[in-house]
């Protein structure tokens, strides 16, 4: 069982993994199982490492379902506070168009995870990278619920598809944020040696995110065709809803 | 040891990804015509779904030629030059044998076409969301030069993270970093040198909205693939100027 020497892309000058907390697996805390769909959300929000514990040591792919079926329907519900801005057909399109892009996002996102934490020095196999992902949607989707109330309640007291598109642009980066937290912590524990590689890809997910909302357009507001009829960089298109609706419309 | 390998990745390029230079050392020495014919699946795998992801901008049928193509340009450039990189190795210092010199060339080729294969569904992405190829439209000439600054960035990061895990290995198998260095640096030379070339006369693999799809150019021989670059790079700057 002797492990081959791992040489991190930029040297060995990478930082140590996880050198200021304890090794996974010390507290007992960490080695507890997870139970049901309510307990594995528990789980991510208080006890991540016990989440981390469990990809590592688990089932292979044991964690790896119920974490995705838990994102898509806690983004499918945030879809629906989004709907409820311009509701009719938005209703069920903008609950669809967010499941549907957090798993379409996942799915182009996660090869390239596996290359940037390989390149990384961490011996994570697929598994193992795929629940990791699966962690930081279920708690940047989890994140989303928390601000769902507050996003309702503006998208029935405002006309503005501008504040509203800020406003869930807003909750999307902060809930974006804790999700790639739990994602680094997990690598870490993973035996990643150099955060370099996953940086990029933090930044290629943020992208394909953002462009999601483009690609899948109207998310917000309303339009006669489910998909968009014409191609659009994200930035060009929030630009064209600024300048089009500078304090309009929900219809 | 079973933990470091995975079902989808050959333990080859798995251990390449991952700097593990130890088993690669060992398995370019016991190296033999199934570990070959497994590299070479890879590259076929990667590279092609790559070529088929760029293609497919232009036209499905682009999208065949160029998942053809771009394998076999990364096979003909480690063949072609599979002798010169093996009369290198001990003339620059390094004890390596032709045959580990091919294993160790076609081993960083079987890893840039792993990244490049794990991009091909980001690839998917640009081209889904870029304007469709238009003959004579401004923004499709736009498109065109993003699809191939996004082509030639994309693989320059494959190779150069592919030449960084070469020279790794270069360093383990040939004792010493100057002389792993010095033939790390001709093998790019003399391949970049065959590989730009046989990617300019295998062009189109994108494909130009105003030309016809095609497997290859009818003046193959003409210009180069830098002059390329450069005339993107000046339309791409003329369409945001205006």
């Amino acid at each position: 069982m002797n492990q081959p020497p791992i040489t991190p892309l930029s040297g060995p000058s990478g930082p140590p993994p996880a050198s200021n907390e304890s090794r996974l697996g010390d507290d007992p805390g960490d080695r507890e199982s997870i139970h049901g769909l309510a307990g594995l959300v528990e789980a991510v929000l208080r006890h991540p490492r016990r989440v981390i514990y469990q990809l590592r040591h688990g089932a292979p792919g044991g964690l790896i379902v119920p974490l995705l079926v838990v994102a898509v329907a806690f983004v499918a519900v945030y879809g629906l506070i989004i709907g409820s801005f311009s509701g009719g057909a938005q209703w069920w399109a903008a609950p669809v168009k967010m499941a549907m892009g957090t798993v379409v996002t996942a799915a182009i996102c996660l090869p390239s995870l596996y290359i940037f934490t390989c390149l990384g020095g961490s011996p994570a196999r697929l598994h193992e990278v795929a629940g990791a992902l699966g962690g930081l949607l279920t708690l940047m989707t989890l994140l989303l619920i928390g601000f769902a109330p507050v996003a309702w309640l503006f998208s029935q007291s405002t006309e503005s598809v501008a504040m509203m598109g800020f406003l869930h642009l807003i909750f999307w980066i902060v809930a974006a944020c804790f999700g790639l937290r739990f994602m680094f912590v997990a690598f870490r524990h993973f035996g990643l040696r150099t955060e370099a590689g996953l940086n990029v890809w933090a930044m290629i997910f943020l992208l394909v995110s953002l462009q999601m909302t483009a690609a899948l357009r109207p998310i917000l507001g309303s339009a006669d065709t489910f998909f968009p009829t014409d191609k659009k960089f994200f930035a060009a298109h929030w630009m064209d809803c600024l300048i089009a609706h500078p304090g309009s419309v929900r219809k | 040891m079973n933990q470091t390998r995975t079902a989808s990745v050959p333990i080859g390029v798995s251990a390449l990804l991952r700097g593990q230079t130890d088993v690669i050392a060992e398995s370019i020495s016991r190296w033999n015509s199934r570990q070959a014919l497994r590299q070479i699946s890879v590259i076929i795998a990667g590279a092609g779904m790559f070529g088929a992801a760029m293609g497919s901008w232009r036209a499905p049928e682009q999208a065949g030629w160029s998942a053809v193509k771009l394998p076999l340009i990364i096979l003909a450039t480690a063949a072609g030059n599979a002798l010169i990189n093996g009369m290198l190795a001990p003339l620059l210092g390094v004890g390596l044998r032709l045959r580990e010199s091919f294993a160790a060339v076609l081993a960083s080729f079987a890893l840039a076409s792993t990244i490049l294969g794990a991009f091909s569904p980001l690839m998917l992405f640009l081209v889904w969301n870029l304007p469709r190829p238009v003959a004579g439209a401004p923004v499709a000439v736009a498109a065109h030069s993003v699809m191939l600054l996004m082509l030639v960035g994309l693989i320059a990061f494959a190779g150069v993270t592919a030449n960084v895990r070469l020279l790794q290995l270069l360093r383990r198998m040939g004792g010493g970093a100057a002389p792993a260095l010095r033939l790390l640096l001709a093998w790019l030379t003399v391949n970049l040198l065959l590989g730009s070339q046989l990617s300019w006369i295998a062009r189109p693999f994108i494909g130009r909205p105003e030309e016809a799809v095609r497997f290859l150019d009818a003046h193959a021989l003409d210009g180069n693939f830098f002059e390329e670059v450069a005339r993107a790079t000046a339309e791409l700057w003329t369409h945001f100027s205006h």
